[in-house]
């Protein structure tokens, strides 16, 4: 089983933080999943991190529509952090509007960093494709 | 003998009432009469010294010929010349010159008679001047003259007259022929007419006619007659002829093109008005008179400060000044006019800068066009795509709400009953089945929640209510109690108590509770938050103010999401966003708006217009 240091979600919905974990139990070997309700939680969390010089999560799972600090504040203060390896964050939303997706392609362009788009339901396939890439 | 003839002789002639002198062979004087001296200002001695010829020295050599044609025994004519007197003025002499016979018929000298003609020379002279000047006058301005002499029946034309006319130089009109050159009809009736007049009451005329010449053209002239009288006896008229043709077409030109310039102005569907420098009216066309309702003659002389609204016609006033001063025409231009019975109107007005021949700038001319009515149906229209867009806007809104949190759930549904299908553990499918129902709950809860907008936007408004404020925060307040309690929320009721307002009395109750409980649950510390209630008042609206000195809100951040659904901005328990678009949703249904001001860290002032119209 691959084996993925650590991983971050980040959205309000308790319900997708438990699935994601599930699946992401059942895909790969992960000790440390931390999940925040939102943006702003999420980004402090982050910028500790890069202040401190420790370890950052490989991987991101970001959802769009949360209170405080939505899904796009986050990306747009995250980019703003002096991170010098790529990390993959993979937006998971239940909207499937175009203007989002066109938005997050927007925000791909922009960044080093590896940033995936998929819709809720998330499912096992997608999880692998996801992990495989981290 | 001769002597005594001579004696005798000289005081003949001395006595002839005409100047008349008796002069030698040798030119001297031999006898003279004193009318001579007298008329001619002479003394007998400074005569009887000189030559006859030295009476008149400035007098031509003519007359020196003829007496000597007289001593010749010829004679003359009389003649006329020109001399100077002592006073050096020029006079004329009139002369006639005879031979001088003794009894024997032998010629002893030249009998002379002198007449002086100045004053008669001088009127022939001014006579002439005159005939000259009639006729040149008459030539210019086409009168002539005609005579009728009643005693022998006699017309007499003159040149003129028979040019106007048209017949030719020898003509010779009479009575009857002159008459049918007048127009048949009316013309001819009214020359009778003031023929019988002038020959009964011996009256005079002068009026126009319309003739119709010797060439067949018809010619318009004024025709004047007099009758003459002799002892009170009827012996003639005399008249005159013009010409008036070319000023009446002129007249009849001017007419018509006054005419259809004031048929235009009159039926554009333009307020057209001329003003002289002072701005005081000088022409007006019927839609100006229509819209002033006052008729032309009134509006004549009156400026916009007598008209208007005392603000609209000075702007007006500055407009012309403006215009007179730099002589640049304003195009195009939307005004205002309030009338002084304060009816407004909208206009797209232009004014022009008017000149006179000399190029002066004597006043201006205004054309103005009333839009009110398109103004209206403009407003009308931005007012509607306003209303679209909002509503616009909302449903964009909504359906992203309900596509986002109808889809969060489904997802959550697929994700939890795949779990389940491949779960094997007993208590991990508890767990799954568990977290179901919660996920069920939850679309139920959204469900209604989007069915209660809708309902606010779809419906048509309830009935609107007068509601006396305070009763309604009371109410409010005791809702809140367990939140006021907690939170020991301090609210301060400014609002006095004769305040009412309207709404449908559910939508204020949800308004009132969902800014109320966002106050007192976004307070700055854990007690003693304050929150002030006030009231206000501005056309249209009552306002209720809700003042908090709480956390506040960075509007500029959040602008676009503070009434969203399920937006919140605070990590609160229980501050799901709802409620507030809900409130948005309902306070707009009414025609109203929630306008904040806030600040992070001070506190948020949250002010709802409730609309006074039904």
């Amino acid at each position: 089983m691959k084996m993925i240091d650590h991983i971050c979600i980040i959205d309000d919905d308790a319900i997708t933080v438990f699935g994601i974990k599930k699946l992401l139990t059942s895909t790969i070997e992960c000790n440390n999943i931390d999940a925040f309700s939102n943006g702003k939680l999420a980004i402090e969390y982050l910028s500790e991190i890069v202040a401190n010089k420790t370890k950052l999560p490989d991987l991101i799972f970001l959802d769009l529509n949360m209170p405080i600090m939505d899904g796009w504040e986050f990306l747009e203060e995250f980019l703003k952090l002096p991170i010098a390896d790529a990390i993959t964050v993979n937006i998971v939303t239940s909207s499937i509007n175009k203007e989002d997706r066109d938005k997050s392609n927007f925000y791909k362009c922009r960044t080093h960093h590896n940033i995936t788009y998929n819709t809720k339901p998330l499912n096992k396939v997608e999880i692998e494709k996801i992990t495989d890439i981290a | 003998m001769r002597q005594k003839i001579k004696n005798n002789d000289n005081y003949l002639i001395k006595q002839l009432p005409k100047a008349t002198a008796y002069v030698n062979l040798n030119l001297s004087v031999a006898h003279i009469s004193d009318s001579w001296l007298r008329d001619f200002n002479l003394s007998l001695q400074a005569i009887e010294k000189n030559s006859i010829l030295g009476v008149f020295p400035t007098l031509t050599t003519k007359w020196k010929q003829d007496i000597d044609y007289a001593f010749l025994g010829y004679k003359n004519t009389p003649k006329t010349d020109k001399y100077f007197d002592s006073s050096t003025s020029k006079c004329w002499l009139e002369w006639t010159i005879l031979p001088w016979y003794d009894e024997a018929e032998n010629i002893i000298g030249a009998i002379i008679q002198i007449e002086d003609v100045t004053k008669h020379f001088l009127l022939q002279q001014k006579l002439e001047k005159l005939e000259i000047l009639i006729t040149v006058k008459s030539q210019i301005a086409k009168i002539g003259s005609w005579e009728y002499d009643a005693i022998n029946d006699e017309l007499k034309w003159s040149d003129m007259t028979k040019i106007i006319h048209e017949v030719p130089n020898d003509y010779e009109p009479n009575t009857d022929s002159a008459l049918s050159f007048y127009k048949p009809g009316k013309n001819q009736e009214k020359i009778s007419k003031y023929l019988d007049q002038s020959l009964k009451d011996g009256l005079h005329w002068s009026d126009k006619f319309q003739i119709i010449t010797g060439k067949g053209k018809e010619i318009w002239v004024i025709a004047t007659g007099k009758p003459l009288f002799e002892d009170e006896k009827f012996v003639g008229i005399i008249g005159t002829f013009q010409d008036i043709t070319e000023d009446v077409k002129a007249q009849q030109k001017t007419k018509e093109s006054e005419n259809l310039l004031r048929t235009l102005i009159d039926h554009l569907p333009l307020n057209v008005f001329v003003k002289d420098l002072e701005s005081k009216k000088i022409l007006v066309n019927q839609s100006e008179c229509d819209y002033l309702n006052l008729t032309s003659e009134e509006l004549i002389g009156k400026s916009d400060f007598d008209l208007y609204d005392h603000d609209v016609a000075q702007v007006s006033r500055d407009e012309d000044l403006k215009i007179l001063s730099t002589l640049e025409p304003m195009l195009g231009v939307e005004t205002i006019n309030i009338r002084k019975d304060g009816k407004q109107t909208n206009f797209l007005t232009s004014k022009i800068p008017l000149f006179n021949e000399d190029n002066d700038v004597v006043g201006l001319i205004g054309f103005s066009l009333d839009i009110t009515q398109i103004k209206q149906k403009e407003e009308q229209l931005t007012r509607l795509i306003n209303v679209s867009a909002l509503q616009n806007k909302k449903l964009l809104n909504f359906a992203h709400i309900v596509s986002h949190n109808l889809r969060s759930h489904t997802a959550n549904f697929s994700m939890l009953l795949g779990f389940l299908i491949k779960e094997k553990e007993e208590q991990e499918r508890e767990k799954l089945l568990s977290m179901l129902i919660g996920a069920s709950d939850n679309l139920l809860e959204t469900i209604d929640n989007l069915n209660e907008v809708l309902e606010i936007n779809s419906n048509p408004l309830q009935e609107k209510k007068n509601i006396h404020a305070n009763t309604k925060i009371d109410f409010v307040k005791k809702n809140l109690h367990s939140l006021i309690k907690n939170k020991g929320a301090h609210i301060i009721n400014n609002i006095s108590n004769d305040v009412y307002i309207k709404g449908v009395p559910t939508y204020v109750n949800n308004i009132l509770i969902s800014i109320l409980s966002n106050a007192i649950k976004f307070g700055q510390n854990k007690t003693g938050n304050k929150i002030e209630l006030s009231a206000d008042k501005i056309k249209g609206y009552t306002i209720l103010v809700i003042k908090d000195n709480g956390i506040g809100i960075d509007l500029e951040k959040n602008k676009d999401k503070i009434f969203g659904m399920y937006k919140t901005f605070h990590q609160l328990e229980k501050s799901r966003g709802v409620s507030l678009y809900i409130a948005r949703n309902q306070i707009e249904a009414m025609n109203g708006k929630f306008v904040i001001a806030s600040k992070v860290g001070q506190g948020t002032t949250f002010k709802i217009y409730f609309n006074e119209n039904d």
